[in-house]
């Protein structure tokens, strides 16, 4: 049994969990994720880490309510326990001294997005980073962001795309400066759709655009195939060869929001999850 | 299985005793009924039924069962002990050699190993032993306790074992018994591995399993779950830290797909998911478990192995109202058990042989609606020795489904492979090892699917037990 550390609301509907596992947190590195199980009728979730003491053996995660399960990791409380906690899954996010680098964040990945950035900063590059929250009261996580940021923007999902306090106005207000500025690399954390919108914008410029994906998985270790995508013409699996992927090799963006929103219908509790004009939809 | 009436004495046996050729029928569910449950089908034979099965038996001085089954079980002996009354003395002689009479008896293919090679084969229908020890576990958990064998003192040395499936499970017994202290390592939330998540219920119920498990513990093995080998511990570091051996048992990996256009729509499943949601995590009796499953209509299983049955038997149970086995040679050449194709047939699921998808279409939405398919002829015979399955130009159709369950296999996790440099694999990524089961590298013995990349549960443990047998004689030099 694993016993919950900490918990906190962060904003409303949106929490971040500290759960006693010294053999995950001896080993965990940025961008990996755990998988958990609630109790012994549980699903297997996958989550992404977003911080860990080694010494206190603790590992943290954010995590949004839009399911049964999240709902009922939010009614758990400290010193209550998780019937199972497994990781670090998945290889650990590339770092490099890249120069300027330009992440975004949104939703559980402006607590995930922490750790890599820290490494990227401790190794001396320059770091942009846009956090996108749907509105003003719903956003959270500013002060850790900043502390590993040099600079940091704050988008809001209820402005329109052309709007520079939109996420991707704020990317292509980056982006228009590469001649005087130049981003080296982008690491993108959030929803789908801003990650594939991202993409495509940063293609032109041959920018080195890291997307980190959460296809749905069971077993998270490779064995099921049910987070697989189309990566530069291959099968890939995301528990295994990802998350992370060089978002301009990314295939069938289509298809990996379709398979994401399969078991939506059942368990979504949050309306805003039916993404406007997805074809699931 | 097809009875053989035929009742003529066999004239090599002794001349007072006339020998009964027609073996007991274990009764079943009826198909209709099972069709919508997920209960065993089997239900098992009753004390009487197993003493008259048993009492057919001739006792033969040379054991060709016993030759025939890969773990090498005193066959003639437990099956002496049941007649007589002895059951206990029965599940002690099963012990001996297998920590798993309860899945044995169910899973094995008996038809191809002890079976087979039963005297009596010749004339009529072998002994069902298979049945019989079937029988005799189910009898020992009636009782509530454990058999327990004679334990050898202990030896001071540390066996880790890596992955909790049939290859794994033995392994440790073997080693517990012999003295040696045993950790098991299971990255999954269940030891059983491929018999939980794999095999469903209504063929091998998951109590038997976890009862077999708790069997394995009783003997002094220690299991780790959630852990997995090759990120929370490498193998280097078991091997350097508190391990004399270790045993890699890891199994069958990552699934294959078709590598056709289509395949990663909605509702396009491998296996290895499919059986997964199903069996290990209870799908079937969502939302009282939390996992789901998303059932179509129309369902296509690719594939004519056990697991594609055991797909094809679980779609049905999941409300399916037709599912197609489509399978690119003929029922000839198909890999799967008779019974378990039988039984498929019984339950209504349709096959289609020699026919071969070629592209998946989408509904619009990115759900698969239909399938592109074209027919085969077979060739010449492949490297399996079984004709190679070839397409016939023109022959293009196309059928509707709504869900499709890919079941071609699978091939091996690199996590640890890919780790330990001096750890030799095959091009296919199998680990590689000699007879007795010996990777490589220094004190690392390997078996099961990670070893063969995807055979039976039985032959796993098969290799298990040469490998146990091996560590143990290098364990005590």
């Amino acid at each position: 049994m694993f016993p919950i550390h900490a918990h906190k609301e962060l904003a409303l509907g949106v929490h971040r969990m500290s759960v006693k596992a010294p053999i995950v947190a001896s080993r965990a590195e940025p961008g990996q994720f755990i998988i958990l199980i609630v109790d012994e009728k549980g699903e297997r979730v996958p989550f992404t880490i977003s911080g860990w003491d080694r010494d206190a053996g603790t590992v943290d995660f954010v995590y949004l309510e839009v399911g049964n399960t999240t709902r009922q990791l939010a009614a758990l409380k400290p010193g209550d326990e998780l019937a199972h906690f497994v990781g670090p899954l998945g290889r650990p996010a590339e770092l490099g001294s890249f120069g300027h680098v330009v992440a975004l964040a949104s939703g559980y990945g402006i607590g995930a997005m922490v750790p890599i950035l820290k490494a990227l900063k401790e190794m001396g590059n320059r770091i942009t980073t846009i956090m996108q929250a749907p509105d003003m009261n719903r956003s959270f996580g500013e002060e850790e962001l900043l502390s590993v940021s040099d600079r940091l923007i704050k988008a809001f999902g209820d402005q329109t795309d052309d709007s520079p306090a939109s996420a991707t106005g704020a990317m292509r207000m980056l982006l228009a400066d590469q001649a005087s500025d130049p981003v080296a690399r982008v690491v993108l954390m959030g929803s789908l759709c801003v990650m594939r919108l991202v993409s495509e914008m940063t293609r032109p410029y041959g920018i080195k655009t890291m997307v980190h994906l959460t296809p749905l998985m069971v077993d998270g270790t490779g064995m099921c195939g049910a987070c697989r995508l189309s990566v530069k013409g291959s099968n890939r699996f995301a528990c295994v060869h990802g998350p992370e992927f060089d978002g301009h090799e990314v295939e069938g963006w289509d298809l990996l929001m379709s398979r994401r929103c399969t078991y939506a219908d059942e368990t979504a509790l949050q309306q805003s999850f039916q993404c406007r004009g997805c074809s699931q939809w | 299985m097809t009875e053989k009436i035929s009742a003529d004495e066999s004239k090599s046996s002794s001349p007072k005793q006339k020998i009964n050729l027609n073996r007991l029928e274990m009764p079943k569910q009826e198909p209709g009924e099972r069709r919508s449950n997920f209960n065993e089908v089997a239900t098992g034979y009753t004390y009487e039924m197993a003493i008259e099965e048993a009492n057919r038996c001739i006792q033969c001085k040379k054991r060709n069962c016993q030759a025939g089954c890969p773990v090498n079980i005193d066959i003639p002996d437990f099956i002496r002990n049941l007649r007589e009354g002895n059951i206990e003395e029965a599940s002690r002689v099963l012990k001996k050699k297998t920590s798993l009479p309860g899945i044995c008896g169910r899973v094995c293919p008996q038809e191809l190993q002890c079976e087979h090679a039963c005297t009596l084969n010749k004339k009529g229908a072998p002994i069902a032993i298979g049945r019989l020890e079937r029988y005799i576990a189910d009898w020992e958990r009636s009782q509530g306790g454990f058999t327990i064998p004679e334990m050898a003192p202990s030896s001071g040395k540390r066996v880790a074992v890596v992955g909790s499936g049939p290859s794994g499970l033995t392994v440790a017994s073997d080693l517990a018994v012999r003295g040696h202290n045993v950790t098991m390592f299971e990255a999954l939330h269940v030891a059983g591995g491929v018999l939980m998540y794999g095999i469903p219920q209504f063929r091998l119920p998951k109590e038997i399993v976890q009862r077999e498990v708790e069997y394995v513990r009783r003997l002094g093995v220690e299991i780790f779950l959630d852990t997995v080998i090759g990120i929370n511990f490498s193998l280097d570091e078991l091997l350097n830290t508190k391990y004399d051996a270790v045993y890699l048992a890891t199994g069958a990996g990552l699934p294959m797909f078709m590598q056709i256009p289509g395949e990663n729509l909605n509702m396009i499943y491998s296996a290895n998911e499919f059986l997964t949601r199903t069996n290990l995590m209870k799908a079937y009796l969502y939302p009282q478990y939390a996992t789901p499953i998303k059932m179509g209509k129309r369902v296509a299983v690719i594939g004519g192995g056990n697991v594609a049955m055991d797909s094809a038997r679980c779609a049905v149970r999941l409300g399916a109202r037709e599912v197609n086995i489509i399978y690119r040679r003929t029922r000839a050449e198909m890999p799967a058990r008779l019974e378990e194709a039988e039984n498929a047939e019984e339950e209504g699921i349709n096959f289609h042989f020699l026919c071969t998808p070629t592209a998946f279409i989408s509904d619009g939405r990115n759900n698969v609606s239909a399938m592109e398919m074209i027919r085969m002829g077979l060739g010449e015979p492949d490297a399996s020795g079984r004709r190679r399955p070839v397409p016939i130009e023109g022959s293009n159709y196309a059928i509707e489904v709504d869900t499709v369950v890919v079941s071609l296999g699978t091939s091996p996790n690199p996590l640890i492979a890919s780790r330990t440099p001096d750890l030799e694999t095959s091009r296919k990524g199998t680990v590689i090892v000699d007879e007795k089961g010996k990777t490589s590298k220094a004190r690392v013995w390997a078996g099961g699917d990670i070893v063969s990349g995807g055979a039976t549960v039985i032959s796993a443990m098969g290799e298990g037990r040469r490998a146990a047998m091996a560590m143990h004689e290098y364990l005590t030099q």
